[in-house]
C-alpha cells in the first residue's frame, strides 16, 4: 500500500506532550491523582510484589498479594470516577443557582484586585479574569470535596474488592493446597 | 444562605484558594498531601478488612495484611518526601525548561500548575509508592508478620484464635460494619 505524501510539518514531540498536558489538566487534580494511583496499582504494584528480590515468601503468597492490586485498581477507579462525576455535576448545579459564592471572587469583584496569576493568564482583561477566578475557585473546591468523597468511598470499595479478589486469586493461582 | 456558605466564605478556605492560585508548588504539594491522606485511610481500613476477610485462607491472611500495614507506614513518609521535592520550584523550572522550553500553550499558567501536580504525583504515587515502597515493604512485611503475628500452635488451623493477637485489632466500628458482609 502506497502511503500518501503529506507536506505538513510533523508536530514536535514536546508540542504533542504540551497538548496532552493541557487536555489532561482539564480533568482536575483529584481525578488526575486517582488515574495515576490506579495506573500504578494496576500495572506496577503486582510486578513489584511478584519479582521483589528481597522477599523469601512462598510464591503462592506473593501471587495472592499481587492479584489483589489490579482487582482493587479496576474496582476503585470505576467507582471513584462515577461518583466524582456525580459530585461535580451537583457542585456545578449549585454554582449555577448562585449558591457557591467564594469570598475571594466577591472581594475581587468589589475591589478589582485579582490574583496576578489569573490576570496574567487573561492578558489583563479583568472581566475574563473574574470568570477564570470563579472557575478556578470552583475547580479547587471540587478537588477538595472530591478528596473527602474518595476517602469516604474507600470503605465500600474495599468491601467489594475484598469479596472479588480471593475468587480471582484462586482462579489464577490454582491453589490446591490445604487451608 | 446555603449550608456551604460558611466554607466558601471562611477566611481559612479563601486563603487556601489564594495560595493554590498563586503558588504552583503549594498546589502540587496539596494534591500530594491529599493523596497521602487517602493512602493512610485506605491502608488502615484495608488492614482491618483483610484480617477479617474469611474468604482469604487463614494461612495467607497474615502476609496479605502485613503487606498492607508495612506499605501504609513506609508509603506515607516516602511519598511526602519525594512529592514535595519534585514540586519545589527549582526542580520544576529545570524540568519545564528541558521538556517544554519551546512548546506553545493556550494557558501556560494552568499548564505549569498541572505539570507540577502531575510530576509530583508520578514521583510520589507511581515511582515511590509502587516501586520503591514495595521493595522496602515486602521484607518489612515478613518482619512484621514474624514479630507481631504470633501463631498459636495449639489452636486448630481454622480457629479464630489462631491469629487473635495481631496488632490494632479490637472489635471496632469497622468490624461491626463488615461483619455481615465478610461472613456472607
Amino acid at each position: 500500500m502506497i502511503k500518501p505524501i503529506t507536506t505538513a510539518t510533523p508536530i514536535k514531540l514536546n508540542q504533542r506532550m504540551a497538548n496532552s498536558l493541557e487536555k489532561f489538566s482539564e480533568q482536575g487534580g483529584e481525578k488526575i491523582a486517582n488515574y495515576i494511583n490506579a495506573a500504578g496499582k494496576f500495572a506496577i504494584a503486582p510486578l513489584m510484589i511478584l519479582y521483589n528480590p528481597f522477599t523469601k515468601e512462598p510464591k503462592e503468597n506473593k501471587k495472592w498479594a499481587a492479584v489483589k492490586q489490579p482487582v482493587e485498581a479496576v474496582v476503585t477507579i470505576a467507582a471513584q470516577i462515577m461518583s466524582l462525576n456525580l459530585l461535580y455535576k451537583g457542585i456545578d448545579k449549585l454554582a449555577e443557582k448562585g449558591k457557591l459564592n467564594f469570598k475571594l471572587v466577591q472581594d475581587a469583584e468589589k475591589s478589582g484586585k485579582i490574583p496576578e496569576a489569573i490576570l496574567k493568564a487573561n492578558s489583563g482583561d479583568k472581566v475574563k479574569a473574574l470568570k477564570t477566578l470563579q472557575k478556578t475557585c470552583l475547580d479547587i473546591f471540587k478537588d477538595r470535596t472530591g478528596t473527602i468523597l474518595t476517602i469516604a468511598l474507600y470503605v465500600p470499595i474495599l468491601a467489594v474488592s475484598n469479596r472479588i479478589f480471593p475468587v480471582i486469586a484462586d482462579l489464577l493461582t490454582k491453589d490446591n493446597d490445604d487451608e | 444562605m446555603s449550608k456551604i456558605t460558611p466554607i466558601t466564605q471562611s477566611k481559612l478556605f479563601n486563603n487556601h484558594l489564594k495560595r493554590v492560585i498563586n503558588d504552583d508548588a503549594f498546589a502540587a504539594r496539596t494534591i500530594v498531601v491529599c493523596s497521602v491522606l487517602k493512602d493512610v485511610f485506605a491502608y488502615s481500613v484495608r488492614y482491618k478488612t483483610t484480617m477479617e476477610n474469611k474468604k482469604i485462607p487463614e494461612k495467607r491472611r497474615p502476609f496479605v495484611a502485613a503487606m498492607d500495614l508495612a506499605s501504609g507506614v513506609v508509603t506515607s513518609v516516602a511519598q511526602i518526601a519525594v512529592g514535595f521535592s519534585i514540586a519545589s520550584p527549582k526542580v520544576q523550572n529545570k524540568l519545564w525548561n528541558k521538556i517544554f522550553g519551546n512548546a506553545q500553550f493556550k494557558n501556560i499558567g494552568v499548564a505549569k500548575k498541572s505539570f507540577a501536580t502531575i510530576l509530583a504525583l508520578i514521583g510520589s504515587g507511581l515511582i515511590t509508592e509502587r516501586v520503591l515502597v514495595p521493595l522496602m515493604a515486602t521484607p518489612l512485611a515478613a518482619f512484621v508478620e514474624k514479630k507481631f503475628f504470633k501463631h498459636d500452635a495449639t489452636a486448630p488451623a481454622t480457629s479464630a484464635k489462631t491469629y487473635s493477637n495481631y496488632p490494632f485489632h479490637k472489635p471496632t466500628v469497622f468490624k461491626k460494619m463488615f461483619k455481615s458482609k465478610t461472613n456472607a
